[in-house]
């Protein structure tokens, strides 16, 4: 591992791992989708998967939030807050970001 | 084509692709920095740069790759690797479950072709977009994403250190409030709040006592559960999947490729209801 920088070695095990992460990943992408369009469109199934995207996006936002700490609670606070009020990513992002690398200066985390 | 506006809008729309790329514009900075931490820790772990650039763009997924490059060895743990892509990667699931309206009326290859370059952020982005959700949007984010992803892994793996910390200027926090300020353009109403608060306590709980990403299928979960047993039949009539049926060929594009006639509502199924 001394040969540095290695640009172009293809080691067959490597490749196939590779080619195993990326057969999983995709399987699920595409699998997820066509799952879907074998349930009923309307009903009971069609409400539920009219929640997923926000379940499934606060699942993965909030306990990152809870990983950064109180200064991270903060932040994601006043994304949220700043988001519902202008409407704007950018300044929803940069409210955020900025809380909590100020914070993170003057506080530590 | 009395309706003005995205009328016609085809499977991948150059035009669509380009504004789903610049969508993902404010991701850029976090992400570059975060393929670069990934440059080097791949230099560290023995991964050759052609190797880690292949699998950035035939597995795309972040935390994932984080893991396998940690994991990876001399001699390679191949069934660890793996394994642990599949369980970080599972939500894809639901992610491509989700993704149904974007997909309405498509056929099948557009959706083999549209579902690799899905990331999280180019997924939340797109659900998020009120009449450009379409294959073509989703895409363009995604070959965004990549691009940057895969610069940032040869920067980070040919200076092979002297990246900046993410943490000091909150880039790591960058993907926290991506998402949550796009929870914000995913509200439809007060039928999602009980899914909601279960999903946000179910990830809490799943954060504090389960390992690794298990919180994002922990929330998922209660979110799903909760919305199965809050359903009503009456909740149909305004249900957002009717909407989409409806505004389908308006916000989608025609289906199955029939894209350069004005009569899509003549034979349209819904047309009748």
């Amino acid at each position: 591992m001394t040969q540095f920088p290695d640009l172009t070695t293809f080691s067959l095990e490597a490749v196939l791992t590779i080619l195993g992460m990326a057969a999983v990943t995709y399987g699920m992408r595409l699998g997820g989708l066509l799952m879907a369009d074998r349930l009923p469109q309307h009903g009971r199934w069609a409400h539920v998967l009219e929640r997923l995207p926000g379940a499934v996006l606060i699942s993965v936002w909030v306990p990152s939030a809870l990983s950064a700490g109180a200064i991270g609670i903060a932040g994601a606070a006043a994304t949220v807050v700043t988001m519902a009020l202008a409407r704007n990513l950018f300044a929803a992002m940069a409210v955020g970001m900025v809380l909590v690398a100020v914070g993170r200066y003057f506080i530590g985390t | 084509m009395s309706r003005p506006g995205p009328a016609q809008i085809g499977h991948f729309d150059p035009d669509t692709i380009r504004r789903g790329a610049i969508a993902c514009l404010p991701l850029l900075p976090s992400t570059i920095i975060f393929g670069a931490v990934l440059g080097v820790l791949a230099s560290q772990r023995g991964l050759s740069l052609g190797e880690l650039l292949f699998m950035s763009l035939t597995v795309f997924a972040g935390s994932a790759q984080f893991v396998s490059v940690d994991l990876w060895r001399e001699t390679i743990p191949a069934a660890t690797i793996i394994i642990a892509t599949a369980v970080i990667n599972m939500r894809y699931i639901l992610i491509g479950a989700s993704l149904r309206p974007v997909f309405r009326g498509r056929p099948l290859w557009v959706k083999i072709c549209g579902m690799h370059m899905v990331a999280d952020e180019n997924w939340a982005v797109t659900m998020t977009q009120p009449n450009l959700a379409n294959p073509g949007f989703l895409l363009g984010g995604g070959i965004f994403l990549g691009v940057v992803w895969a610069t940032g892994n040869i920067a980070g793996y040919l200076l092979g250190g002297g990246i900046p910390d993410p943490e000091v200027y909150a880039l790591d926090f960058a993907f926290t409030a991506v998402f949550a300020a796009l929870t914000i353009g995913m509200w439809k109403g007060k039928v999602d709040l009980l899914p909601w608060v279960a999903a946000a306590i179910g990830s809490i709980i799943g954060h504090y006592t389960l390992p690794g990403t298990w919180s994002i299928l922990a929330g998922a979960g209660a979110g799903v559960v909760t919305a199965a047993l809050t359903w009503r039949p009456d909740m149909d009539d305004d249900s957002l999947e009717a909407e989409f049926a409806v505004e389908g060929r308006d916000a989608y594009g025609a289906p199955e490729g029939t894209v350069n006639t004005g009569k899509t509502a003549t034979f349209s199924p819904e047309a009748g209801k």
